[in-house]
């Protein structure tokens, strides 16, 4: 491998970084600038902001984004086999199908444990094992 | 696709244990059928490991044409090596089962998946043993290392279990990264990810400085795993914050897996570049050795001595390695050294276990893991002083117990080969084995002839030997047995590890 092989990766490589710096450049200059209150709050999906950002986030969400990408990787998987499934045949159902059944157990697993239930603090399992002696608000405070 | 089951049995096994305790531990049952599911399984993963053992004289077994079978295009090889450390895996984990059910359960921070995470961390070491290319050996590597981040910090409200934790986790991190760049150099150098193929690759291909820097930072990444000094930092910190249990874990299933790795790696992948590990490997043992055993001197808690002997430990388990140093040792050499680190790794699990079931047996009782507070334990109970007197004396390696056998094997190995640096590293190992003696001795002398502290109600305490949790006493004796067999009958462990040598070096 010469240096001249790495010619293509460094022409991709001013391409991209040119095109991103071009287009960050026009829409500075060409467009039209008119600023108001509400065009500089921060979007947040549409809705008004509240608060400022708080500091700590609910360890829910990891969670939650954990088992995104966990079914998200097993459909890329499931669309890789199903293109070509007949060919497969009974084995590769057979495989398909311990490989669904694991992800099954797993959900299974998350569901059963609360992962999903979102009142972390209310539940009993919750108070009885990691936090024995905090204090729990009543659910209709909550 | 052919696929050899018979071959794959022990790993099919402990996975579908490792499901199935998931989903008892979410069943309305009394949750210690997780731990009997979990040794039960782990039994049955060790009948086939014996099946495939002793093929030879059985009826339904089917020999492969060679030694060794092959799967997967030579990413999985089963041969008597590999059986061998399966099977130290699959009984060491059951022992750490045994250890961790008084212990974990009787904790605050008991939860089912303890289990769990144990058998997939001993899942990980299992398929490791096997591994024979890189992709296989990492991927098995960190299947063991992963749970058993979770495991240091189990006793979530504890700040030294959550410091334990955190090191481990972090210094876990950095040296996979360290091993994955050494792995990519070596890829991107040979072209190949088999073991063989790595081996024909540098012998066709000769030495290189891209090369040498990618197997040195492959087995530095290994280097961690084993806590070999100067990569020791994390050990003590860790294995006294831990439960105990899964301190005795780490200290055999989680360093055995990463010797094994250093040990296919250096004898197989990289038999053409002893110049580079040998003297590596010679410089790390003789390190571990020295500044494991002076540091363990001045430690006055039982479980952070127990770190520092093991990262000493793991020094004398380096010595065979530095046999390669010298420029013309020859084949046989090189077998014994392999059969030396195999030995004594089988050894330094039994004793290693079983000075931690006398820990956690006395810990658990006496609320203390100082030392001083051990003093005249032989005055109250006679049985569990004797035990700490037994595994204590294997690890400071006094005939006639398993500890001796293996320091014998070791010695030996080094100073077989004809060169000053071999010679060396054996009289560094000596002088070692000398101030390893004192501090194993001072526990001992601290349970038999020390008065008992003003602090440990003694005659509450009389009898506590008995009081002792069954499946804890069951890993006791075990290990006790263990230790007097392989001691008197080390025959019992050279016909295992020679077989293994033969089949695995291949030099």
């Amino acid at each position: 491998m010469t240096l001249a092989d790495y010619l293509p990766i460094a022409l991709m490589l001013i391409l991209g970084v040119g095109f991103a710096a071009v287009m960050m450049l026009a829409s500075w200059r060409l467009g039209p600038n008119r600023p108001t209150p509400e065009k500089l709050a921060p979007y947040e999906c549409g809705i008004v902001p509240l608060q400022e950002p708080v500091e700590r986030f609910p360890v829910k969400f990891y969670i939650v984004a954990m088992l995104f990408v966990i079914f998200d990787v097993e459909l890329i998987f499931l669309f890789a086999w199903a293109v070509r499934f007949d060919q497969f045949g009974w084995a590769g159902i057979g495989a398909m199908a311990i490989f669904v059944a694991l992800l099954i157990e797993t959900l299974v697993y998350v569901w059963k444990r609360g992962a999903l239930d979102w009142n972390v603090a209310s539940r009993e399992r919750y108070r009885r094992v990691v936090a024995p002696d905090a204090e729990v608000a009543p659910r209709e405070a909550a | 696709m052919n696929v050899d089951y018979h071959a794959l049995a022990p790993e099919i096994i402990l996975g579908i244990t490792v499901l199935a305790v998931l989903v008892v531990d979410l069943l309305r049952i009394p949750k210690y059928w997780t731990a009997v599911i979990g040794l039960v399984g782990l039994f049955a993963a060790f009948v086939p490991v014996l099946t495939l053992g002793f093929c030879e004289s059985l009826d339904f077994c089917t020999e492969p044409e060679t030694a060794q079978r092959v799967l997967f295009g030579g990413s999985f090889v089963v041969d008597t090596f590999s059986l061998v450390l399966k099977g130290l895996f699959l009984g060491a984990t059951a022992v750490a089962l045994l250890l961790s059910v008084g212990y974990i359960e009787e904790d605050r921070y008991w939860q089912g998946e303890f289990y769990f995470l144990m058998l997939c961390s001993a899942l990980g070491a299992v398929v490791l043993a096997s591994s024979r290319d890189l992709v296989t050996l990492f991927v098995a590597l960190e299947l063991v290392t992963g749970p058993t981040f979770l495991m240091a910090g189990w006793r979530k409200g504890d700040p030294r279990s959550n410091e334990a934790a955190l090191k481990y986790f972090i210094i876990g991190v950095l040296s996979a990264a360290i091993l994955l760049f050494g792995m990519s150099l070596v890829y991107g150098y040979t072209g190949e990810l088999t073991f063989g193929g790595i081996r024909a690759a540098t012998a066709a291909l000769g030495d290189s400085a891209l090369l040498t820097i990618g197997v040195i930072l492959t087995l530095l990444g290994f280097a961690f795993k084993v806590s070999a000094v100067p990569f020791h930092f994390w050990t003590p910190d860790t294995y006294q914050g831990a439960p105990i249990p899964v301190t005795a874990y780490l200290s055999v299933v989680s360093k055995t897996a990463g010797f094994v790795g250093l040990l296919t790696l250096s004898y197989q992948a990289f038999a053409e570049l002893r110049d580079v590990w040998g003297p590596l490997l010679w410089i790390l043992a003789a390190l571990s050795m020295t500044v494991g055993n002076l540091i363990a001197v001045r430690q006055d808690d039982i479980v952070r001595l127990l770190g520092y002997s093991s990262i000493a430990q793991g020094g004398f388990i380096l010595v065979p390695f530095g046999a390669a140093v010298a420029g013309n040792v020859t084949g046989d050499q090189l077998e014994q050294a392999f059969f030396a680190t195999v030995t004594y790794l089988l050894i330094y699990a039994v004793m290693n276990m079983g000075a931690f079931a006398v820990v956690i047996a006395g810990a658990n009782r006496l609320k203390s893991t100082l030392i001083a507070d051990w003093g005249g334990l032989s005055s109250y109970a006679p049985g569990l002083a004797g035990l700490l007197a037994l595994f204590f004396a294997s690890l400071a390696g006094i005939p006639p117990i398993a500890g001796w056998f293996a320091k014998l094997v070791m010695f030996s190995s080094v100073l077989g080969v004809d060169s000053g640096w071999a010679t060396a590293l054996a009289v560094i190992a000596v002088l070692n084995s000398v101030v390893a003696f004192y501090y194993y001795a001072k526990v001992i002398k601290s349970a038999w002839f020390d008065q008992v502290p003003d602090t440990i109600p003694a005659a509450e305490l009389r009898g506590m030997g008995r009081a002792v949790a069954p499946s804890l006493q069951f890993a006791l004796v075990l290990t006790a047995v263990g230790v007097l067999v392989l001691g008197i009958f080390p025959n019992l462990i050279a016909d295992v590890g020679d077989v293994a040598k033969t089949v695995a070096a291949g030099f």
